[in-house]
């Protein structure tokens, strides 16, 4: 466990001023305030920049990087972390602009990285909090994937379970992590960029997910990332997911690891009864996603 | 914060402030310290004179800078660099090696035939060897005795019990490394003060096999100091601490030391002690047949080797002492009878070394492989134990799987009780690349197993003849194969073997042990430096 603590925590922001602002108050009434927060602007057309830039006069911690365009989720946290690691941090925490964190969450967050090494050995890659709704339940989307033998190390009072994939919304990274496995990758723009860095940050040891460390996710609705619910308005996304996702199965496990997904996403599709032509534009995506090979940047 | 990762750093920090101290007694030092991402190495770095910090010095992982002031307002600056090394996880704790692979571009070779690649490797190691004859250097170097009108430095009167520094290639498992730990103990019992260092940073596992006595220190020079700063660092020691000789078991840096101890510190015998010629570049005993003028007694475990020294570099037979490795006080007055007898309708074999590339796990599992198939020939019931742990843990399990043998060979790990298999197998296989004198061959015969190795090394002083395999791969299955039939269907060549083996052990039984040659000069340093 490092004795240096200095925690940047790197919120991504697009167009959710009056979210961001709950965040940042949220962040303010930590219990352990991270020493930096870099708001990653993404280029917002509405008042965030004014906001942020009146905060940033009053709480030195908050840094604004006002991307020049908006690249996505995905662009957007690269970049921040990329000046986090810059400017020397040795965690990260990493959230939405609508992830509100109870006061003691990062506090939570430290500790179980810390306590964990100190009573097994091992390093985790990264630890994550519980997402809630906001009645309180579980946020569908946020929920992280635990490994087969995820209940190792958990015992009453410390319930760490093993994960090795969590979202990009209230997770803790340590520094090492960056600088074995490099940056997320800012070409996948939006979607499957947390799950794709945290399965290869988690190559070096699992993370753990850490039940007393709770964020509130501020979202319309709670719905999880299912091909089934495909609309409209969601559309844009899930090819982006479908992409982003063929994409890593085709580096990680080959066309067989691909064949299995495209199984799996025809089958929640047809049980969606999502119309034909969403259909079509889904398996467009996977047929781009086999072609994509993003490159990872490091360090 | 937890209170291990405060105690593991504050550790850290003293064991380096103590090396640099003891080097640099009355110079102004700075620590500049960082926390490490390596569990073996501070990586460290020493600029002596005034040095500006500098970017890279510091970063992300800065602790902080220390500075122990000089003795005076103008005493010379040193600044050392120190990534303090983090604590090893479960898994480096166990392998800090990482699972071995196939060399590159022949990942696919391996997959196909094991034994195909084999072979390749088999043949560039050879053609390593004949390189190796060409280009090093088998020469003494070579040291005038002086001249008697120059006095020669004399030890400094220090007011402490004599000591001797034993330096050792790591605290890892080996043989080297058992002859490593047996002088700290025969010191010890000789009445010296012992130093322990070891060359490669490692994680030293086997630390806590040093006695746990006030007399024995371990210096953690293989983490925070650079072996260019180690003929400095034992000439200190040396003056300080009254050391009256030097032990070398494959420390390359105490080698490096010798011109300066045989400059400055002329009193100090120097003893090294070789085990195994390596087919790259010799090894150890080609580095020791290099230094021999400068050595006092060069100890080796083999007869192979005392031809080595005299024959290749000329050095004086008085010089060259034969010590085997074996402890008399272990020895049975009479040995057990060898167990397998022709005919049998079981057998067991075993093999029992680290899963190392020079143990040849890879072979080791094509030799179970075939003996089973000559096992079921021949109405055999065939069971194996591999005992052992290292890189080719995976390869081996990956293997034993595809050949359908995981039911008929058990692994364990490198802490079994090897005198209890070894009392319940017929067979010792051990398809080495090179050997020097193997410990476990003796042990094999103490338990009234057969070993049967390929003709490396110093084998042939430990076994007959007709159970030595060739070292190509294929042969050496081949020719334990053939060597368990004809043990298995030729009762009158068993016996012969048999007997072959006991006489070859009774001949190496009559020869010295490493205690019996060490001891006598131990005592004589601890008596004379007093």
């Amino acid at each position: 466990m490092s004795v240096l603590t200095m925690t940047a925590a790197v919120i991504v922001t697009f167009n959710r001023s009056d979210k961001l602002m709950k965040v940042l108050d949220a962040l303010a009434a930590q219990t352990r305030r991270p020493d930096v927060v870099i708001v990653v602007d993404n280029a917002s057309t509405d008042d965030t920049p004014e906001r942020v830039a009146a905060r940033a006069a009053a709480d030195p911690s908050i840094r604004h990087l006002r991307l020049p365009r908006n690249v996505g989720g995905a662009g957007g946290f690269h970049a921040g972390m990329k000046a986090a690691y810059q400017l020397g941090a040795q965690f990260f925490w990493i959230s939405d602009d609508d992830a509100y964190p109870n006061p003691d969450a990062l506090e939570a967050l430290h500790d179980a990285l810390s306590g964990f090494e100190a009573d097994t050995g091992w390093r985790p890659s990264f630890a994550c909090s519980r997402v809630e709704w906001i009645d309180g339940t579980l946020c569908e989307m946020n929920c992280p994937r635990p490994v087969w033998d995820w209940a190792r190390f958990v015992q009453p009072g410390r319930a760490w379970a093993l994960v090795d994939s969590a979202s990009f919304v209230s997770v803790m990274i340590p520094r090492w992590a960056l600088t074995e496995h490099g940056l997320p990758i800012a070409d996948y723009f939006i979607w499957f960029d947390d799950a794709e860095y945290t399965r290869r940050i988690a190559r070096s040891y699992p993370g753990i997910f850490v039940p007393e460390s709770v964020v509130v996710h501020d979202t319309p609705d709670n719905r999880g990332v299912n091909f089934g619910l495909i609309d409209e308005k969601s559309l844009w996304k899930f090819r982006y997911g479908a992409r982003n996702e063929t994409s890593w199965r085709r580096r990680e496990m080959g066309l067989v690891g691909v064949l299995a997904y495209a199984y799996g996403v025809r089958r929640q599709m047809k049980q969606g009864h999502v119309p034909g032509r969403m259909r079509r534009e889904i398996y467009r995506a996977i047929l781009k996603g086999l072609g994509f090979r993003p490159a990872i940047e490091r360090f | 914060m937890s209170g291990s990762a405060i105690d593991h750093l504050s550790a850290g920090i003293a064991e380096a402030r103590a090396i640099y101290e003891r080097l640099f007694p009355d110079r102004t030092l700075h620590f500049v310290l960082s926390q490490g991402h390596d569990p073996m190495s501070a990586h460290p770095r020493v600029i002596e004179g005034t040095h500006v910090p500098a970017p890279q010095d510091l970063g992300a992982d800065y602790l902080g800078t220390v500075t122990r002031p000089g003795t005076g307002p103008n005493a010379p600056e040193v600044t050392i660099r120190l990534a303090i090394p983090r604590a090893p996880n479960p898994a480096e704790q166990k392998q800090t090696d990482a699972p071995w692979r196939p060399m590159r571009g022949l990942g696919r070779l391996f997959r196909i035939s094991p034994m195909a690649y084999e072979r390749v490797r088999y043949g560039a190691e050879m053609l390593r060897k004949r390189r190796a004859e060409r280009v090093n250097d088998h020469r003494a170097l070579p040291l005038g005795r002086g001249w008697d009108a120059i006095a020669r430095p004399e030890a400094p009167e220090t007011g402490q019990r004599p000591a001797i520094l034993i330096g050792m290639h790591w605290l890892e498992v080996g043989g080297a490394e058992k002859l490593g730990f047996d002088t700290v103990n025969w010191a010890l019992e000789a009445g010296l003060r012992v130093f322990v260092v070891a060359s490669v940073p490692a994680l030293q596992r086997l630390a806590g096999r040093l006695p746990d006595h006030p007399d024995v220190t371990f210096i953690r020079l293989d983490r925070y100091l650079p072996h260019h700063l180690w003929p400095r660092f034992v000439e200190r020691l040396a003056l300080a601490e009254n050391i009256r000789a030097i032990h070398i078991h494959h420390c390359t840096p105490l080698y490096e030391s010798l011109p300066m101890v045989r400059a400055r510190l002329p009193w100090i015998t120097v003893i090294d002690s070789t085990h195994i010629v390596e087919h790259a570049n010799g090894g150890y005993p080609r580095i020791s047949g290099v230094w021999s003028n400068y050595l006092d007694v060069q100890h080796v475990i083999s007869g192979e080797l005392v031809r080595y020294m005299r024959d290749r570099f000329h050095a004086a037979p008085d010089r060259v002492r034969l010590g085997r490795m074996l402890d008399r006080e272990d020895q049975p007055r009479a040995l057990p009878p060898l167990r397998l007898e022709a005919g049998q309708k079981t057998l067991h074999a075993t093999f029992i070394g680290r899963l190392y590339y020079q143990k040849r796990p890879v072979v080791v599992v094509e030799t179970l492989r075939a003996l089973a198939a000559w096992a079921k020939g021949a109405g055999v019931a065939f069971t194996a134990t591999m005992v052992g742990e290292g890189p080719f843990e995976q390869t081996v399990t990956a293997l034993l799987r595809r050949y359908g043998l995981s039911s008929v060979v058990t692994v364990l790990p490198g802490n079994a009780d090897i005198p209890a298999l070894l009392g319940r197998s017929d067979i010792l296989l051990l398809p080495s690349s090179n050997e020097g004198l193997a410990l476990v061959c003796y042990e094999a015969v103490q338990h009234g197993c057969i070993p049967i190795s390929t003709r490396v090394g110093s084998q042939d002083e430990v076994l007959p003849d007709d159970l030595l395999v060739p070292m190509e791969p294929r042969a050496a299955v081949r020719g334990t194969v053939r060597a368990v039939d004809r043990l298995w269907r030729d009762a009158a060549f068993l016996a012969r073997q048999k007997e072959g083996l006991h006489a070859a052990f009774e001949r190496l039984r009559a020869d010295p042990t490493a205690k019996e040659v060490l001891m006598p000069l131990y005592r004589r340093i601890a008596e004379s430096g007093a």
